[in-house]
This record gives structure tokens, sequence and C-alpha cells, in this order.
């Protein structure tokens, strides 16, 4: 039971780390940018949320609230921070800005709402289930039921409607997609929308179970890039199945090797992936024509 | 000019420079973190200082009636930040001493520049051993660092007496974080315990801003552990206390006074009760003087449902200053040595909130805190009670 232990946790774990290296995804898809502030997007979300909940507003109501401000704030990163670098084709201004974007949030956050490390209430019960054997905390299901809901809800949008045809058109070709009449440029915005609306949601998903405060990015974030390019930039599903190899590597580690290694197999396997098939475990190969 | 005129023009100068000096307010540095991890231990020590300030001062201040202010700087706990303070308050303020310092490694880096100067460095909260013996003879003819708080090597022993002696708990698992100070601590419960003939069944570490400990609460629980021994801060202490909820497994946590952050007691709730940790102040009003102190202090800082986020930073600052004001008194001036002489032979006793210091310093000793003036807290609801 103890290892089915270590795996409830490593798949809740893996969960958080997935969902954030989703919004590494989406982005990367249509314009070839990163989001280098996704890790500060997430904990924008949270602290927004934590204001909300304190100001008496339901924990369920407050969800989606806490998705149009990460709209908003991802479509002030797009516009701020990448355009520029995506117009004046520079291959690196996008990663400085979007760094330099997530610090000053990050430093916004600590005047607004303090340095120090802040409870979120929980919504769900805080007593244990037991299940099979072992037992998980409802919001751990909740982290990773809702982030399995939110990666097939975009999706879908991303298959069925107009909308998302364009953005499939966008990731598939952009030049292309722009003389069949696709504003190209809308459509990097909103998936940097979608993208910290991702990011915003998750943070608000996992604060009750990590500490909500400033710095809560910066580690979750780190480590979700790491899950994004094990998985594949390109491909949802690889960050799912990313996020938990890495989370399941972590707590089993801990527990049989020791917990002084337990982040060093998720770096060797980053590196294992990034020699081997350096797209990732599920992205395509991408040809590059010179 | 006749002899009347003489005495005249005699005395009106004395008087004025008897009125400059006594215009002359002394500067005290604070130096800690405001802003922060560490902040709630850094503004409670601040409150502390200030309040003790105040007092002071409404009753004539020092040395005839010299007023005492505070020159407060926040060193985010950043040790370069801290050298830059020293520096500052040291050349441009020209300080006649400093009290504060949270973080062991801040305290080592910065109090060099107050030893060089001859000026006295008053530690009222770091607790890092080896802070008080970083400048001793023959090096150092010297000492001007003073400490008020209770090291860590006074710490370990206390806390495996606690699980080992007085609970009877023969397997125990140590729980620390990956920093100097919980990996220091980790060796000083280490030799502690060896000293009693116990071995920890596991030795754990994690990560600061580690959002997951099942993997060590696992293993301290497959080790057969009775009780989990910590050293680490807040945060990831609340995460242990979360994480053994998760599990199911409640054995009881003692560890470093840290277990009375404000930080750990909020964000584990219901899940960090009873835990233990040695204290050196409770906010209980046991005798008049702390009483006094502890409705002073919410009358004047009104902190959050009444409890101070870290009463024995508050108590510690506030004894520093009035251990300072009876050194200026006894050395009859703000001059370095001379404050430090009378700081090693103070002649009255200080009753102060966490203990009454009687002859706390002496040339060789700047420790003024001994194993028999620290006690045990336990968290319970919400708030840190004496233990026993």
């Amino acid at each position: 039971m103890i290892l089915l232990q270590l795996i409830y946790s490593g798949i809740a774990l893996g969960m958080i780390y997935a969902v954030i290296a989703f919004g590494y995804q989406l982005t990367f898809a249509t314009s070839g940018t990163l989001n280098f502030g996704q890790g500060e997007a997430l904990m924008l979300g949270a602290l927004v949320g934590l204001t909300l909940v304190g100001l008496g507003v339901n924990y369920w109501v407050m969800i989606p609230i806490v998705c149009v401000f990460g709209f908003v704030q991802g479509a002030v990163v797009e516009r701020v921070a990448v355009r520029p670098a995506i117009r004046t084709r520079s291959e690196f201004g996008w990663i400085m800005a979007t760094i330099a974007l997530g610090i000053i949030f990050r430093n916004v956050a600590e005047n607004v709402w303090g340095r120090d490390d802040l409870r979120f209430p929980s919504p769900l019960p805080e007593s244990p289930i037991r299940l099979l054997g072992a037992n998980v905390l409802p919001m751990e299901l909740l982290v990773v039921f809702g982030a399995l809901a939110m990666m097939l809800l975009v999706e879908l949008f991303n298959r069925k409607s107009i909308h998302g045809k364009a953005f499939v058109a966008t990731a598939a070709d952009r030049d292309a997609a722009g003389l069949m009449g696709v504003n190209t440029g809308l459509v990097i915005t909103c998936s940097y929308a979608l993208s910290s609306l991702t990011a915003a949601f998750a943070g608000v998903l996992v604060a009750p179970l990590t500490l909500t405060g400033a710095t809560m990015g910066a580690v979750l974030g780190l480590k979700a890039f790491a899950v994004a390019i094990i998985g594949g930039l390109s491909s949802g599903l690889g960050v799912v199945v990313g996020g938990l190899i890495l989370g399941i590597a972590e707590t089993t580690t801990g527990f049989y090797l020791s917990t002084g290694y337990k982040d060093v197999p998720g770096l060797v396997l980053l590196l294992l992936v990034l020699t081997v098939k350096p797209a990732g475990l599920f992205g395509k190969t991408a040809i590059k024509k010179v | 000019m006749d002899f009347r005129l003489k005495l005249f023009a005699g005395t009106l100068a004395l008087a004025l420079s008897a009125a400059g000096h006594a215009a002359d307010p002394i500067k005290i540095g604070v130096s800690g973190p405001y802003t922060g991890g560490s902040s709630s231990m850094g503004v409670s020590m601040r409150d502390g200082v200030r309040l003790a300030i105040e007092e002071i001062n409404k009753n004539g201040g020092v040395l005839g009636g010299r007023q005492l202010v505070a020159i407060e700087r926040d060193d985010e706990a950043k040790n370069e930040r801290g050298v830059q303070i020293a520096q500052e308050l040291i050349n441009k303020e020209q300080v006649a001493a400093t009290v504060g310092f949270i973080n062991t490694g801040v305290a080592l880096a910065a109090q060099r520049f107050y030893e060089d100067a001859k000026i006295p460095v008053f530690n009222n909260v770091a607790t890092g051993s080896v802070i008080t013996h970083q400048f001793e003879p023959p090096e150092y003819p010297d000492n001007y660092v003073f400490r008020n708080a209770a090291n860590d090597s006074l710490q370990a022993p206390m806390i495996v007496e606690e699980a080992v002696v007085r609970r009877g708990f023969k397997k125990v698992a140590i729980l620390a974080d990956s920093t100097n100070y919980g990996q220091l601590g980790r060796e000083d419960l280490e030799k502690a315990l060896a000293a009693k003939g116990v071995k920890p069944v596991a030795v754990e570490k994690f990560n600061i801003k580690d959002v997951d400990m099942t993997a060590q609460l696992l293993k301290s629980k497959e080790a057969g552990a009775e009780a989990v021994l910590t050293y680490g801060i807040g945060p990831e202490l609340a995460q242990i206390a979360n994480g053994m909820a998760k599990l199911g497994w409640k054995v009881p946590i003692v560890g470093s006074w840290t277990l009375s952050m404000a930080n750990y007691i909020d964000n584990s709730g219901a899940n960090g009760e009873g835990a233990v940790m040695p204290q050196t102040f409770i906010q209980d009003g046991n005798t008049p003087r702390r009483k006094a102190f502890i409705d002073a202090y919410l009358a004047k800082f009104k902190p959050k449902n009444d409890r101070i986020d870290s009463p024995v930073s508050a108590a510690q600052a506030y004894d520093s200053i009035y251990l300072l004001a009876a050194a200026f008194e006894q050395a009859g001036g703000t001059d370095g040595p001379k404050v430090r002489e009378a700081l090693e032979s103070l002649q009255k006793p200080y009753e102060g909130v966490v203990m009454t210091y009687d002859k706390p310093f002496t040339h060789d000793n700047h420790d003024a805190i001994a194993a028999k003036d620290v006690v045990m807290g336990e968290v319970k609801g919400g708030r840190v009670v004496l233990a026993h």
C-alpha cells in the first residue's frame, strides 16, 4: 500500500505540474513563444482568488471571476512583451520580456499581498478519503479531475469551434493561415490569454494544497517547464504524461532512494529526453528548412 | 570683565553645553527583515524595540534626559543588505549600538563591522550557536557581540529531553530543511540523541517551498517513528503537519522554536495542534511585568486576534533595549568600549519580561540565556501556551 500511496501523491503533484505545463504548450503551438511568467500567472490567480474568498465570495463563484482575470492578464502579457518581439522577428526578445514581466508581477504581488505565505481555505472537507487502501485528500481529487476537465475543454474548443480551427491553423502554419484570412495576431493574443487563464485556474485549484504567496509560482513554474520539455511542447497529451512521470518519480525516489535526491530522476529524465528525443516524448519532430 | 560677569558667562556656557548635551539623542540601529518569510519575527522584534524606547523616553530617557532614537533598517534577511546597513549605521548614522538580526547568516556577515568599529551589537533573535563566538581571544581581545536569545546548541538537547526522556519515545524521526539552519540543527539533534543513546529511525530532508511531504512522512512512518523532531521554518513545517493529517498518521511533533511562528500555526490549522517547542517567552501574563508588557504591546500595535506574531522576538527585543539603556547609565556615556565593559559587568539586576537578568554577561560569556531560562511551549487553540 506504500507504493499506492506514493503513486496517489505523485499523481496529484504531477497534475499540478501538468496543468501549468499545458499553458506553455498553448502559446508555443500558435506562436512558437512561451510565457516564462507562467508561474507568476498561477500565483496571481491564486492571490486574486484568495482576496475574493476573503471578501465573502463563494469558492465556486470565484473560479470564473479568476478565469476572466487570468484571460485579461495573459492578453496584457502578449501585447506588452511578446508582440513587439514577434513583429521585429527577434529570436530572444520575448524570453527576456516575459521573464521581466514575471518579476514585475511578483514584486507587485509582494507589495499588495505581502511576502508571507497565506492559508487558502479549502472548499472541500480536509479529512482524507480511503481509496483502495491508501489515503487521498478530496482536494487532490479535485485538482486531478479539474485539470483534466479543463484540458479536455480547451482541446474540444480547438477541434470543434471555428475559433478553435483558427488556432489550429495558426499552429500549423502561421503565414498560410494569415493568407487564408485568419487574424493570426489576434489568435496569438487569445492563446496567451487562454494560457494565463489555465494558469490562474490552476492557481486557485492548487492553492488549498500548497500555500499561497508571492513566491509560490517560482518553483512550480520551473518544474512545469521541465514537464513541458519531457512531454513535448506541441502535445497536450504529452504534458499530462510528462507531469505524471515527474510527479511519481519525485515521490517514489524520495521514499525508495533518499529525500535529498528526490528532484534528481526527473531532471536526469529531462536530460535524457533532450539527447534522445529533443522534441519530447510526444512531440512532433520539427524539420527546420534552411 | 569683572568677576561677576565672568561667573555669569561661565554659568551660561555651562548651562548651554549641558542643555545641548541633554537634547542630544542617542541613536540605536535596528536591523531585521520587515518583509519576507521571516518578517513575522522581524516585525515583532521591531515593535518590541519601539515599545521599550517609547517607555524609556517617557520616563525621562537615559543619562540625565537624553532620548533614545531607533534607526530602523530592513535587511530583507539578505546577507549583503545586512552588510550595507551595518556600514550605513556605523559611518553615516553613527549609532551608539545596534540591536536586531533575525537570521544567523545576516548576523555573521554584518557584525564584523561593529567589531572593527568597537560598537556593541546586540542579537535579540538569531539563534545560530556560532554568533557570539565569532570574535574571541586571542585574535580579538574584546568581543562586541552580545545576545539574549536561546542559541541552537541549547535547543536541540531540550527537544530531545522532551521527546525521549519526558515522553519516553525511543523511536524518533528527524525532518529538517536543506538550509544551513535546518542542517546545522539536524547535526545538533543527532548529537543530542546520541548522548541519550538513541539513534533516529529516519533522517529526512526537504526543500524550502516543497509542497508534498508524503515521501518523508511515509519513510518515518514505515520506520516506526513514535515522534517527529523538526528543524525548519513555518510554511514547510505546516506542510508536514498537513501531510500527516492526509496520511492519517498522527504522532507528536517536537521541534525548534520556529514551530511557534504564526505562519506555521495559521497554515496548519487544526493539524498543527499539539506541536511542542522551546520558548523563552510565551504570551501569557503570568507575572505582573509580563502582563504589563503584553497589554502595552497589544494596545499599541493591535495585532490580529490579539496574538503577537512572534512573542519570543518581541519580548527579547524589548529586553535588549532595557539592557542597553542600563549599560549606557552604568558606563556614563555611549562610548563603545565603555558600554561593552558595562554590559559585561552589569551591576543592577534588571527584571525583564523574559527573565530577571542578574549579571547576564561576563567578559567571556556573551549569551544571556541559559538552558534553565527556556521553557517548552505548545500550540493549543491557535496560540502558543505553556506546555507543562
